[in-house]
């Protein structure tokens, strides 16, 4: 009776196996394609964008820093992007622009128009890990992290915020800023709705939140956003203004003498 | 007298009394189960004072750790081969995952960043990316460390024999665990390297709790020394369970209370047993005199009464002064001090309490045989010691004159030592100078900036202060002078890194290794280090609003005169330079270091003289006579003082252990001379005897209570100077030397000053024709 029960579990064992585990391939599958068109949603909509951005960097004190930028972004073939940003804020860096190649696989490239030494410099600076201008976002947060970098799994679907939303776990195949990623995002329009990061103990230490969406031309856009750094209490918060999708921007607005000299209908 | 009485009771009643003490100490034992422990020193200041506050303070505008632990990485042939550099990634790697440490802020070759100029660019990279593979890649990643004056000394030691990891902890982390696991970790890694760990959480925890397994072992050890020598003095166990019971009873009372009151057993309150144990030695007293009686009355109950009428006082008078002396420890302001005084004042109550009941009670219960076999070695005209300090007391009697000068002699010498004496403190020291930690600290020091960090907060009238050139030279001009101390290592503050950004933009050229003179120069510069490198980087040492600057400083010592020095120099250049509105103040480790040991040390000099005050006070209220109050604490203080020279000669610190202990010994020592002052008194009042032959009985007899007492007491602390903390050894030695050194002070002095000034201190109609 007990062999028969013994055996009869082993059975059922070998049986779930065989059915999970192309199951558990189709979560991978899966979660890489939503990751997919999460990043298209995100990071690429339209062929090009302009906001004005405002952020403020919150330390645990409270006490506030802000950055008042305007943004462009044109997409290139291959997924590579182009950015331009020129600072309003603070105002004694008025005039300081910033230009980021963005590749995928490798890291940016970037340059920085110095205004008040007349300089353009080259940097060259670690994408994972190296903050976006001192906030609680690193560039890869700010223009997205090579899919083949992470291996992404569909753990479940739940709602986030009243949204159906996938919910997506991605983990390095490298040694990298975090250990692990849960990502949840819009089953309708493929935007992370929350994101969390856990570090090298496996602690959660970042937390994303996509605060307001707006559709602006028909792309859904995050235009409120929060980056909260559980461990050091430093917190940033972003609000996308003046969002404008396919304006045309030319190609040679991403130089080194439009760094110097930005064309003033741009910066606008 | 109620005294009286209840010596009677106790005699008449004794197994109830046995019943009674029995019961309370059960009631006072189950407490025991109930103990939380803390080994923290730094809680030796409330979290309310000042250098607390501020420095937690500090802590939140820059974002800063309390504690920081360095594990230095060595090599000999130096670090720049692959094997050394794959180890301290793996390193890194494992201590990322470690429990209690602030993971995001450890700083090492793979976590930091290098800001550096190479073909034109400006390169804000990790240091070490990846493991150089070739001859060529080795040399470019060693001439990136020492391109950048940043790391020098920090990250990296000039010889290039020395690297560090420098691991911060979470809030509540234990040094000592973090430490232990890290000794774990390094241990398995093996290799050409050494480590070393160091740093102010690593001595402050360690020293924490080695204090609490060295009472563990050397209270229990303690109390054996005493069994054998208290069966040496009497030769019979009951009359030694007697007395070692009534330390127990005690020890169990006060602890016991202490830990009902949800007080934590703290370093300084897990000395209390020691302390009873050897206080409870007084007892002797009665017991020394017992036997002579017994001798004399051949009967149990009138001996024990008699016993108590003439020791009753002395007893009574000595446990008031103790008790007193360590009350006064209440007064100070360091709440740890503050519970370990007033919880050996209860016991020394307690102590008090059994001598009037328990021992009564026990001593009447015992059989009359023992009894007389204790007692009849206690012949004073037989017994050797009796003999021997008879003839001391004739030779200091007779030789009265010559010993006063000798005595005035070796008080002048006593002071001229005592004036030497150098205050100053270092944690790391306490440990021994073979211990890990001491040379962990020895090597880091010599080959790194120093593992000792205090900081010097600048601030500024207004938002922005800092992005204006002369604020930003002035913060580099008060590093370059405070740097000129040999005991300073290395500074850091913003204006390196303003200096750093502005060389390497400029094709990192030396001759722009310097502060712009413009405003917006400097705002912009700092924008782009914010916008490239880690934002704690920053933040570490300018505040938010930019009115803030942090200089780093470290020392090469945890002298506490070494953070003194820098605030001097700090001081005097504000003062040489004023600049409107701007204030320097510091902070830090090495800060709070020094404010705690100076707060113990200064604390305990005031309860020392408000002790002394005190116990002259009971004194004069005991004899009920001003004069016979100064005679007697004279030969204490003499005895403290011959202590104090002789540290002052040998050039040791007087720290703030001596600090504790100088005031610790004088509620315990005053006990001698109380006990031959009231002795003399009474036996010169009531027999026809002369003068001189008053003070040889009294040398001879309560003065072998006190040598037995004092020998007690020394032998209760002696083991103290085998552990392997040094502030024990100190405060083993020191009290052994005060306690015997004051028993003989009492038996030499007491007599000479009273053969030389009869009148000063006699009635009248006492004084002999």
């Amino acid at each position: 009776m007990t062999k028969h029960f013994i055996k009869g579990t082993i059975f059922l064992i070998l049986i779930s196996f065989l059915a999970v585990n192309p199951l558990l391939a189709a979560t991978k599958s899966e979660g890489q394609g939503i990751i997919k068109k999460s990043q298209q949603a995100f990071y690429y909509a339209g062929k090009d964008f302009k906001a004005r951005v405002f952020m403020k960097l919150i330390n645990p004190q409270g006490q506030q820093r802000i950055r008042d930028l305007v943004m462009l972004r044109k997409n290139e073939p291959n997924e590579e992007q182009r950015y331009f940003i020129y600072f309003y804020e603070p105002a004694d860096v008025r005039n300081t622009t910033f230009m980021v190649f963005k590749y995928p696989n490798k890291d940016s490239s970037r340059w920085l128009f110095i205004p008040s030494i007349n300089m353009v410099k080259r940097i060259a600076a670690n994408d994972k890990r190296s903050s976006f201008i001192g906030s609680d976002f690193t560039y890869e947060d700010i223009s997205g992290r090579d899919i083949i970098f992470d291996t992404h799994t569909l753990l479940r679907e739940e709602a986030q915020g009243g949204k159906a939303c996938y919910v997506v776990e991605s983990i390095p195949k490298e040694e990298s800023e975090y250990t692990k990623k849960i990502s949840w995002i819009d089953k309708t329009n493929f935007l992370p709705l929350k994101e969390e990061y856990y570090d090298s103990r496996g602690e959660l230490y970042k937390v994303f939140t996509a605060d307001e969406i707006k559709t602006v031309q028909g792309f859904p856009t995050v235009t409120r956003r929060t980056m909260k750094n559980l461990k050091s209490g430093h917190r940033t918060e972003v609000t996308f203004k003046e969002v404008n999708y396919n304006l045309g921007i030319e190609e040679d607005l991403f130089s080194e003498r439009n760094l110097k000299n930005p064309p003033q209908r741009w910066i606008k | 007298m109620i005294q009286n009485k209840l010596v009677e009771f106790s005699v008449n009643h004794p197994r109830l009394i046995i019943f009674i003490t029995l019961l309370l100490s059960l009631l006072f034992g189950l407490q025991f189960p109930k103990a939380t422990i803390d080994t923290d020193p730094k809680h030796m200041l409330p979290a309310t004072s000042p250098v607390r506050v501020y420095n937690d303070q500090v802590e939140k505008w820059f974002g800063l750790y309390p504690d920081t632990i360095v594990l230095g990485i060595y090599n000999k042939d130096g670090i720049f081969n692959k094997d050394t550099l794959e180890n301290i990634t793996k390193l890194t790697g494992e201590i990322l995952k470690m429990k209690g440490v602030a993971v995001r802020d450890v700083t090492s070759f793979t976590t930091a960043d290098n800001v550096f100029a190479q073909n034109n660019d400006l390169q804000v990279l990790p240091l070490l990316q990846k493991i150089p593979q070739t001859q060529e890649e080795m040399e470019v990643f060693k001439s990136s460390l020492y391109n950048n004056p940043l790391l020098v000394d920090r990250l990296i030691s000039k010889d290039g024999t020395t690297t560090a990891i420098y691991v911060p902890l979470e809030e509540g982390a234990n040094g000592k665990v973090i430490a232990d696991q890290l000794k774990k970790l390094v241990r398995k890694s093996g290799g050409a390297e050494e480590y070393y760990i160091a740093g102010d959480p690593v001595a402050r925890d360690t020293f924490g709790a080695q204090m609490f397994t060295q009472m563990a072992v050397f209270s229990p050890l303690a109390g054996m020394l005493m069994f054998i020598a208290l069966f040496i003095m009497f030769r019979n166990f009951n009359m030694v369970i007697l007395n070692m019971s009534i330390a127990m009873i005690s020890i169990i009372w006060s602890m016991g209370l202490l830990i009902g009151l949800k007080f934590p057993v703290h370093i300084m309150s897990s000395m209390i047993p020691v302390f009873l144990m050897s206080i409870s030695t007084d007892s002797i007293h009665i017991f020394n005199e017992f036997c002579f009686r017994f001798r004399e009355l051949k009967e149990k109950k009138p001996a024990i009464i008699d016993t108590m009428k003439v020791v009753g006082a002395p007893v009574s008078a000595t446990a008031m002064a103790t008790a007193a002396g360590f009350a006064c420890l209440a007064f100070g302001h360091i709440i740890p001090v503050k519970v370990f005084g007033i919880f050996i004042a209860f016991g020394t109550l307690v102590i008090r309490l059994m001598s009037f009941t328990l021992i009564p009670a026990v001593l009447s219960m015992m059989k009359d045989k023992t009894l007389l076999k204790i007692s009849q070695k206690e012949d004073i005209k037989e017994n050797p010691t009796s003999r021997f300090l008879r003839k001391l007391g004739e030779l200091s009697v007779k030789n009265a004159g010559l010993i006063l000068v000798a005595g005035l002699v070796l008080l002048t010498l006593a002071i001229i030592g005592t004036a030497k004496i150098r205050i100053n403190n270092n944690m790391v020291s306490w440990f021994k100078e073979k211990s890990e930690i001491r040379k962990a600290d020895a090597i880091l020091n010599s080959q790194l900036g120093g593992t000792s960090l205090g900081y010097l907060i600048v601030s500024g009238p207004g938002e922005d202060f800092f992005k204006k050139p002369g604020a930003m030279k002035y913060l580099e001009s008060l590093q370059r002078e405070v740097e000129k101390s040999p005991l300073v290592g290395k500074t850091t503050s913003v204006a390196d890194y303003v200096k750093r950004i502005n060389r390497v933009l400029h094709k990192d050229s030396p001759e722009y290794e310097t502060i712009p003179d413009s405003g917006t120069v400097i705002s912009q510069y700092l924008f782009l280090f914010g916008m490239s490198a880690k934002q704690s980087v920053l933040n570490n040492v300018i505040d938010y609003p930019f009115q803030k600057a942090n200089i780093w400083v470290q020392l090469k010592t945890w002298d506490a005169s070494a953070m003194r020095e820098v605030i001097n120099i700090a001081k005097n250049y504000t003062l040489r330079h004023p600049m409107p509105e701007l204030e320097v103040k510091p902070a830090g480790i090495a800060y709070f270091n020094m404010v705690w040991n100076d707060e113990v040390l200064y604390d305990m000099i005031r309860t020392f003289i408000f002790a002394t005050i005190l116990v002259l006070f009971i004194l004069i209220l005991e004899f009920k006579s001003f004069r016979w109050g100064i005679i007697s604490i004279i030969p204490l203080i003499f005895a403290i003082l011959l202590v104090y020279g002789f540290i002052g000669f040998t050039g040791k610190d007087f720290d703030m252990p001596i600090s504790v202990l100088s005031t610790l010994t004088l509620g315990m020592a005053i006990d001698f001379a109380i006990h031959f002052a009231s002795r003399f008194k009474r036996r010169y009042m009531e027999t026809q005897e002369p003068l001189e032959e008053t003070l040889y009985w009294t040398v001879s007899r309560p003065g072998r209570g006190i040598i037995r007492n004092a020998v007690l007491f020394a032998l209760g602390f002696s083991v103290m100077a085998f552990a392997s903390l040094t502030p024990y050894i100190t405060v083993g030695l020191f009290i052994m030397s005060t306690m015997l050194l004051s028993a003989i002070t009492t038996l030499v002095f007491l007599p000479v000053l009273i053969k030389l000034f009869p009148k000063f201190l006699l009635f009248k109609k006492e004084v002999p024709k």
